[in-house]
């Protein structure tokens, strides 16, 4: 009698063991079935959309967004749309979907970041091509460039632009009867001045490798628009070297020699807290604190600022990059509303209210709030042409850069070794990746 | 006669599945699939890979510099770590055993950091590093702690020691403890009455009455140093440049950030785990045989 009972309770357990690891893709199977892309088909039916952002912290904003759409399907199309929105954290997000389009479970419309994502996600075959979609007309030339893909195909919609250079702060600068400086020799009369005046010039926080690395991008970036335009081309056929780039060791050693201390062990946080309590002047750093700095500060005011990398005046330039965008995927079996729903993001009729309550930048010509002042700093630059699209710097090199120049602070590594790893980094993609 | 036999296997093995089940869904066909993806040159998103033999095992050994010194830094680690740890454990034991009153309350002070998750004691004590130290070092005479402890090369290796120490050290005191009240008290009384001093009645009473305690406690150790992720992690995060990256660091950023070579990081995981194991497997071995019966 026992133990029949116990090979019940075996039995029990298994079953349920089995039935959680099946029932995930069960379900959405059948959830799926109905809609093959064809827009009439699907009248009077139920879809489900699967919608993955990874972007929690604007969960707010994003359900309202799913609100909107299901509401104007529902009165356009006759549609009864379930938006399942997916927002997991932006770490482990590209792991998540990598797995979920690994094993055929692709969300319908997914984020991936426009630099560094797109290409290979493009060359695997995930994302489907967007060219004829109304939206892409509306978007911006400089932040088109960015989501499309290397045989000229539009294959995302940028939803968060940035554009960079450093950050500096405006009431230090105005105490001082500073000038924004459009070359190296004229930083350093700022750094003069600011030190004449015991004002720490700098602040830095170098703990996060990712923070030392976005010298890479600025002055790669700078000194391929002022003639070294092929420089990636080569790079991505062995044929160039980061020595080509050593300029930038210049700005980074003039920063480094006039920052804050104990650089090491300071990172982004930390760092948004001292620039808000007006510990130093400048910051390398992008726009993207400026929620952490005003927490620390409400009534900082800063500005975006390009970083003068030589004293040719031209090469001191805004970096215009597009990071998080919204991808659909090619094997979703909802395609038609997955693509209603990519073009109502840019539609006029909702686009402003969201880009505005997710505080991002404006990227198309629908776009026509009013944005912040640090944005509207950047935006000047942008429209006299003083800007760049962000170099197609492979991840790796970029996690190179930031390791080898915490490594040079700390004495550890010379310059050439910094651009010896770099070259090797860049040789190890090509030699993966080709 | 041979019915029964095999109803037994089959109940025993029923009792065992849903355990199993579990262990062989999330761990055996993972570490499996680990295995065979270390011969692949799979990066991590295409549906397409070569199989490429043993190509990724002789890359590591020949051409991956970043590999090996990670390799030695958790050697490095590893040291520290067993030996400091068990011989603090030991000690701390020692002494709460040696108290007659007021046992529970060290036992329980020494014990607390080990509630605490790593990471979150990584954190904490990043800010005493770089916060609470400094300030100290400005205002007291204990100039010695004014230094750079996580930017500092030098220093971020006793840095990370330190904080594994105060987490790790609570819990093999707990099972240290355990072992010295197993050792029963005839013997040590006989010790006594022979004349043995208090030195003499440890090593040669109370040390090879708890050998089984040290084996255990060698193995978690050896065994958690291997695998250090968090404390790292928390602390410097494998910096300045690459000067305290662990082995698991090294093989995160393999697969998840730089070319995104899930096959090549799974052969350094695969290497990882084959040291480990001979570690182990000999310390095992050589613990056991010193083990002794009251």
């Amino acid at each position: 009698m026992r133990k029949i009972f116990s090979s019940l309770m075996v039995v029990i357990l298994l079953t349920t063991v089995l039935a959680a690891c099946g029932g995930n893709s069960a379900g959405t199977n059948t959830e799926n079935t109905p809609g093959t892309g064809n827009g009439n088909k699907l009248e009077g039916k139920s879809v489900t959309l699967k919608v993955f952002i990874a972007q929690p912290r604007f969960k707010e904003q994003y359900d309202k967004l799913a609100e909107a759409f299901t509401e104007k399907v529902k009165v356009e199309k006759n549609i009864d749309l379930t938006i399942q929105l997916e927002l997991p954290n932006s770490d482990s997000a590209p792991q998540i979907l990598k797995t979920r389009l690994a094993s055929n479970d692709a969300p319908d419309v997914f984020s991936l970041h426009a630099i560094n994502e797109i290409p290979s996600f493009y060359k695997a075959g995930y994302l489907e091509d967007l060219s004829d979609q109304p939206f892409v007309a509306t978007l911006m030339d400089n932040i088109k460039s960015a989501v499309t893909s290397d045989d000229g195909k539009v294959v995302a919609l940028p939803l968060e632009t940035l554009s960079w250079g450093y950050l500096y702060n405006k009431d230090i600068f105005a105490e001082h009867n500073l000038e924004v400086p459009t070359t190296l020799t004229e930083m350093k009369a700022v750094v003069d001045t600011l030190n004449a005046a015991n004002v720490k010039p700098f602040l830095l926080s170098y703990k996060e490798a990712w923070i030392p690395q976005l010298l890479l991008p600025l002055s790669v970036g700078a000194l391929i628009e002022a003639g070294n335009s092929d420089f990636i081309a080569r790079m991505n056929n062995n044929e160039g070297s980061f020595s080509e780039m050593s300029e930038m060791f210049n700005i980074f050693d003039l920063i480094n020699a006039n920052g804050t201390d104990r650089a090491l062990e300071i990172g982004g946080d930390d760092g948004a807290a001292k620039f808000g309590n007006g510990e130093a002047a400048m910051w390398l750093q992008g726009p993207w604190f400026a929620e952490t700095i005003l927490k620390s500060n409400e009534n900082m005011n800063f500005g975006v600022a390009p970083l003068p990398i030589n004293d040719d005046p031209n090469t001191t330039l805004i970096n215009l990059s597009a990071s998080t965008s919204l991808a659909v995927s090619k094997s979703s079996k909802n395609k038609e509303v997955a693509i209603d729903f990519i073009n109502f993001i840019m539609s006029e009729e909702y686009s402003n209210e969201l880009f505005q309550s997710l505080m991002f930048n404006p990227t198309s010509t629908v776009h026509t709030f009013e944005s912040f002042p640090w944005v509207d700093d950047a935006t000047v630059f942008v429209k006299e042409g003083k800007a760049y699209q962000d170099p197609a710097i492979p991840q790796v090199v970029k996690d190179e850069v930031g390791k080898g120049l915490q490594s040079y602070f700390a004495g550890q590594l010379t310059k050439e070794q910094v651009i010896d790893a770099l070259d090797k980094a860049w040789q190890s993609f090509n030699k993966v990746n080709n | 006669m041979l019915q029964k036999s095999s109803k037994k296997y089959i109940s025993l093995l029923a009792f065992i599945a849903p355990a199993f089940i579990l262990y062989l869904c999330f761990l055996l066909i993972p570490t499996i699939s680990g295995l065979y993806y270390s011969f692949t040159n799979w990066n991590g998103l295409n549906p397409t890979y070569k199989f490429i033999g043993l190509e990724n095992f002789i890359e590591i050994f020949k051409e991956d510099p970043y590999f090996m010194d990670s390799v030695w830094f958790t050697l490095k680690y590893v040291v520290c770590m067993v030996v400091f740890q068990n011989v603090i454990a030991l000690l701390l034991a020692v002494f709460i055993e040696s108290r007659t009153r007021s046992k529970g309350f060290f036992r329980t002070i020494f014990f607390m950091p080990n509630m605490i998750s790593i990471i979150i004691s990584a954190f904490m004590w990043t800010f005493i590093f770089t916060q609470v130290f400094p300030q100290l070092a400005e205002k007291t005479i204990l100039t010695f702690l004014g230094q750079s402890w996580i930017g500092d090369p030098k220093y971020s290796f006793i840095a990370i020691l330190i904080v594994s120490l105060w987490n790790g050290v609570g819990y093999m005191m707990i099972i240290y403890l355990a072992g010295l009240q197993g050792v029963p008290q005839h013997l040590k009384e006989a010790a006594v009455i022979d004349g043995a001093n208090a030195f003499q009645q440890f090593r040669n009473v109370t040390l090879p009455m708890i050998t089984h305690a040290i084996t255990i406690c060698l193995f978690l150790t050896l065994n958690n140093a291997f695998k250090v992720y968090e404390v790292v992690f928390g602390l410097t995060g494998g910096g300045p440049g690459r000067s305290t990256q662990v082995i698991t660091m090294n093989i995160f950023e393999e697969a998840f950030s730089n070319n995104f070579r899930y096959g090549y990081a799974s052969a350094k995981s695969v290497i990882l785990f084959i040291l480990v194991l001979i570690f182990t497997l000999i310390q095992i071995r050589m613990t056991k045989k010193k083990e002794v019966e009251a």
